[in-house]
């Protein structure tokens, strides 16, 4: 509302969109090097040397280092790869899942992380990227377990009459090749773009209002960034739950997979 | 406070039971969204050979039928 009264007006105020999460740093066009680049880079640089520090002097009695590195291990190795995946072949997929968490984790919280402030997956690029591995791995992991005509035998579920197994097929195919990659894919990359959006906006149009807004509007400036610090800390939430909603549906589909009949 | 008996430990091998109920949340709603997406989509070309413009909304709705239908099947049935 304040920032339609501003923009009547007249004045400079942006409203933040797609465009604010485009930021070539080197060169420019499909090859560019992008702030999104650098910061998943650095993403990597930061888990590598915590998961090599924490697990490096291991000791019965864990360290502070160790206790977290442990912890997070534990969450995904028990909580997503036995418990979902079943105790006979999860370990093979426990890497996967691990990194997968960590780095989607890692990378949600820098929206919220002084300096960095950028979420890497609000770029579709990145989660696409992720989502592709766990499309490739579940797929694979299917083609070696029933064949691959016996694969897409295992789509179609017994007990089918037969006028209905041509479209339920079909229907089955496009839900396993098409509907849910993408949509593993756009729920980070939407809920990642959307919130940071939404703090840009608040934050940004906090500073604006507060800054250059006439009288009352100073005090809708400081509810403005009010609101962007709650919804900083709920932004947080969500970071940690797309990560690891993530991270369980990509189990869940391996499971799917690794299961007799799906 | 009511006490919950403790869930069974699934054998090796087995897949437990919240897996499977998990599963089979996401999966109705990626049929729910597959449903209408693959035959409105066919419904949409088939309009746009045959110049006609009722295949779109009838295959979103036929879609949507069978999507309903195959989790009914999947998951209500049995």
């Amino acid at each position: 509302m304040s920032i339609v009264a501003l923009a009547a007006e007249g004045s400079t105020y942006e409203t933040p969109g797609v465009a604010d999460f485009w930021q070539p740093l080197i060169g420019s066009g499909a090859f560019a090097i992008t702030r999104a680049s650098i910061v998943i880079m650095l993403s990597v640089a930061i888990l590598s040397w915590l998961l090599l520090a924490g697990t490096k002097k291991l000791t019965v009695v864990p360290s502070k280092g160790q206790f977290a590195t442990e912890s997070a291990y534990g969450l995904v190795r028990n909580g997503l790869g036995r418990d979902i995946i079943g105790s006979h072949d999860f370990l093979k997929f426990v890497p996967l899942l691990f990194t997968m968490f960590v780095l989607i984790l890692l990378n949600n919280l820098f929206s919220v992380i002084p300096v960095v402030q950028f979420p890497t997956m609000s770029r579709i690029g990145f989660p696409a990227a992720l989502a592709l591995v766990v499309f490739a791995v579940y797929h694979a992991v299917g083609f070696r377990k029933h064949g691959f005509v016996g694969y897409f035998k295992s789509i179609i579920p017994a007990g089918l009459s037969i006028g209905l197994m041509i479209p339920i097929f079909l229907l089955e195919l496009i839900t396993d090749l098409f509907t849910r990659p993408v949509t593993l894919a756009l729920r980070l990359f939407g809920n990642m773009f959307a919130g940071h959006l939404l703090l840009v906006l608040f934050i940004g149009g906090g500073e604006y209002l507060l800054l250059h807004g006439a009288g009352g509007l100073k005090i809708a400036g400081v509810g403005a960034l009010g609101m962007g610090f709650v919804m900083t800390v709920f932004e947080i939430l969500v970071q940690v739950l797309q990560a690891y909603i993530f991270t369980l549906l990509a189990a869940l589909y391996i499971a799917g997979a690794v299961a007799d009949e799906h | 406070m009511s006490q919950e008996p403790p869930a069974p430990r699934p054998r090796p091998g087995e897949v437990p039971t919240s897996t499977r109920e998990a599963d089979q949340a996401w999966r109705a709603f990626a049929y729910l969204l597959s449903g209408p997406l693959l035959y409105g989509g066919a419904g949409w070309l088939l309009d746009h050979w045959l110049g006609t413009s009722f295949l779109l909304p009838l295959g979103i709705v036929g879609g949507m039928a069978l999507s309903v239908y195959l989790i009914w099947f999947r998951y209500g049935s049995r």
